[in-house]
């Protein structure tokens, strides 16, 4: 691990030498709870389960948090909300698990985050991205929406705003756009809030078709004929997992990216899983700046991306994909928290103090400089990019030619104005 | 477009057909309503990519395409443990007892996928990229899913001509029509009832093993064809072979057009279908 994760840190347990609420010695119980099983493992839960071990193992070399080793429970996210519920409340009340890290679907975090100032229990979401998970029916609304949840990302709003910006930019002229998303909350609010940008970046550009397959659909031939028939010049998606793979392939064999472009809402992990078939020049956005190929502007950034890369790359075979970085960012998240709060408390920081420490924290994370606001969300750039086939990878990279970075502060609503509200407020 | 749209209507509706075939042998031969259709359609969608896989970098692609058949085999087998040792109880029991029974099967199926597959998803996508596409006037198609329209074709003939043709299919039909009757004329009823249902099980594989390569294998792909079969039987009719037929053509083409012209009614869409046949021709279109 580089020496600048450490500095950031860097406060041993013999700075507190004087405290007045002891340390314990026993280990610090972290339930971890993503997609083991299920089409949402092999593209999220596992990468971001692979993260959040190899995190641990970094943090426990180093002497764990504050002299603390972790204990991770890794939990499986599959079997539904009222399984998840159930989960929740025996990791909070029975296992007295420190922290719930967790959730990869957006019903799950919906259903979890309540819970969290009724059981007393700190949980950070890692990687689900609904826009309305933290903000409430209208503007301007009272933050934090939950007192003891947390998110240690950024919503949907940064992807979908950021492919309009990049589609503006790139593609002026183009006169349709259609979509296919998948049809619940994740599906419907990635394209509002894409649709809304594009009215007001581009209002030129007409909606020539709207699909919405069920989750778990497996036979596409119709809407990606649907699609043709339609001749947008570009289509929005939000499908993910082994819909986003199976919509891709039978796409690709019916002749779709002949004349039709496509911009993937949260496209990065899908080169990979598909190989060298994946098309070229298709628009991806990569939930942030997740991208192993990415350096971060800052100095400690960059390094932990190295060190990020070429770790993930040696346990597991892999490139990091952006789940590993949203797994990362939350189990740093409430490190650096705990060691934030530690030094008011003087000792182990109460949930109390350890949810005070994480507003307005800011931390390097492999792909870039991290802050969490007072509404409880992050806030993160969001890379745009474009798929380009090169000798040395057996699957299109983003061409580095073309990366767009958009800052936090160009993609990200301000805090307590719903997403949609403040795009229709852009002059 | 229109000649695409049509194709994407046949190739659902093989999809459908095939599914809805083994549901519709079972239930017609034996009055067995077999919930666990759908986790048999799963072990033939697992063990095809399994197999596929395994082999991919080695064999040549005819071998691909012959490796589908493990789903039809693996499925086969399941069926046979499972009539012999559950379904054989419920011949004399009401349609509660089928009912909790298949559902069971269909729970402890998932499990045993679980527990010999994993939570992962299986890509096995070789045989449908290796096929390429075709130029059908103008438009690229896909020629994976001519070759399932194919596949499907010849099941459905060797069904009808095996039902129709054969004596088993002859001594099969005796028992769907009457199974006292068929008794007393001393058929031999245990035996074939296993194999009507090792034959619906298999049916239930095949479809499963061709929806493979175009569709990565994972738990629980065995619910939504499940549906899917139970609303074409409902609208063709209960052990009705033309029914099934012409329930599969109906959804299959009613989804197709209706995503390209009306696309947000997708999901209801099927199940409308299946509400008004209930509601004007309850024992379905062409149900006894």
């Amino acid at each position: 691990m580089g020496a600048t994760a450490v500095s950031v840190g860097a406060m041993g347990d013999k700075a507190f030498g004087q405290a007045k609420k002891p340390i314990p010695t026993t280990p610090i119980k972290i339930a971890a709870v993503s997609f083991l099983t299920g089409e949402a493992a092999a593209p999220f839960g596992i990468p971001g389960y692979n993260t959040f071990a190899m995190c641990a193992d970094a943090i426990n070399k180093e002497g764990g948090i504050l002299g603390r080793k972790i204990e991770l429970l890794s939990k499986d996210e599959n079997g539904g909300v009222d399984a998840q519920v159930k989960l929740a409340r025996k990791l909070a009340l029975e296992d007295k698990v420190d922290v719930i890290l967790g959730y990869i679907s957006s019903a799950s975090c919906q259903a979890i985050l309540p819970l969290a100032d009724e059981m007393g229990e700190l949980i950070i979401a890692y990687d689900c991205g609904s826009s309305e998970l933290m903000e409430e029916k209208t503007s301007p609304y009272k933050v934090p929406k939950f007192k003891l949840g947390f998110r240690s990302k950024a919503h949907l709003g940064i992807d979908n705003i950021g492919l309009a910006l990049v589609i503006k930019k790139y593609f002026p002229k183009i006169k349709s756009i259609a979509g296919i998303n998948p049809d619940y909350a994740w599906g419907r609010e990635s394209w509002q809030v894409f649709e809304v940008a594009m009215k007001k970046l581009m209002p030129q550009v007409q909606v020539v078709k709207t699909l919405w397959p069920p989750l778990g659909n497996t036979d596409f031939t119709a809407h990606v004929s649907a699609l043709m028939g339609a001749k947008p010049d570009i289509v929005h998606s939000s499908l993910w997992g082994g819909d986003a793979v199976t919509y891709t392939k039978q796409a690709m064999g019916m002749g779709f990216f002949k004349n039709i472009k496509m911009a993937y809402s949260r496209g990065e992990p899908y080169p990979q899983e598909v190989g060298k078939d994946f098309p070229e020049e298709q628009i991806i956005c990569c939930a942030g700046t997740h991208y192993f190929l990415y350096t971060p502007k800052d100095k400690a950034s960059a390094d932990l991306q190295k060190w990020f890369v070429a770790e993930y790359h040696k346990r597991y075979g892999k490139y990091p994909t952006y789940p590993c970085y949203h797994a990362y960012q939350a189990i740093y998240a409430y490190k650096y928290a705990v060691e934030k709060a530690a030094k008011t408390a003087g000792g182990w920081p109460t949930v109390d103090e350890i949810s005070n420490a994480l507003v307005g924290i800011t931390f390097p994370t492999p792909s870039g400089p991290l802050t969490i606001r007072e509404d409880h969300n992050a806030i993160e750039d969001v890379l745009v990019g474009f798929t380009k086939l090169t000798p040395k990878y057996p699957f299109p990279i983003l061409d580095p030619k073309r990366l767009e970075v958009y800052p936090a502060s160009q993609v990200n609503p301000p805090v307590g104005i719903k997403t949609v509200d403040w795009i229709n407020s852009w002059k | 477009m229109w000649v695409i749209y049509t194709l994407n209507g046949l190739y659902f509706a093989a999809l459908l057909f095939l599914t809805s075939l083994g549901l519709n042998i079972i239930l017609g031969v034996m009055g067995i309503l077999n919930l666990a259709h759908g986790s048999l359609y799963a072990i033939g969608a697992f063990m095809a990519a399994w197999t596929i896989i395994q082999i991919v970098a080695k064999a040549p692609p005819f071998v691909l395409y012959l490796s589908l058949l493990s789903g039809l085999v693996l499925a086969g087998i399941v069926g046979f443990l499972m009539e012999k040792s559950l379904i054989r109880a419920m011949y004399k029991r009401t349609l509660e007892y089928q009912l909790l029974l298949t559902f069971g099967a269909l729970l402890l199926l998932e499990d045993v996928i679980k527990m010999i597959w994993g939570g992962q998803a299986y890509y096995a996508s070789a045989p449908f990229e290796l096929m390429g596409n075709v130029d059908i006037l103008g438009h690229v198609y896909p020629t994976y899913f001519l070759f399932v329209m194919l596949i499907t074709l010849l099941a459905g003939l060797f069904v009808w001509f095996f039902m129709g043709r054969t004596k088993l299919g002859i001594m099969l039909r005796a028992i769907s029509l009457d199974r006292e009757m068929a008794t007393g004329l001393g058929l031999d009823i245990g035996r074939l009832s296993t194999f009507a249902f090792v034959l619906g099980s298999g049916l239930a594989g095949l479809a499963g093993a061709l929806v493979v390569p175009t569709t990565p294998a994972l738990l629980g792909i065995g619910m939504e064809p499940l549906i899917l079969a139970f609303i074409v039987v409902v609208v063709g009719g209960l052990g009705s072979l033309k029914g099934a037929l012409v329930g599969a053509l109906l959804v299959g083409f009613t989804r197709s057009f209706g995503i390209a012209i009306i696309p947000e009614i997708e999901l209801p869409l099927l199940f409308m279908i299946a509400g008004i046949i209930l509601v004007v021709k309850p024992q379905g279109l062409f149900g006894r």
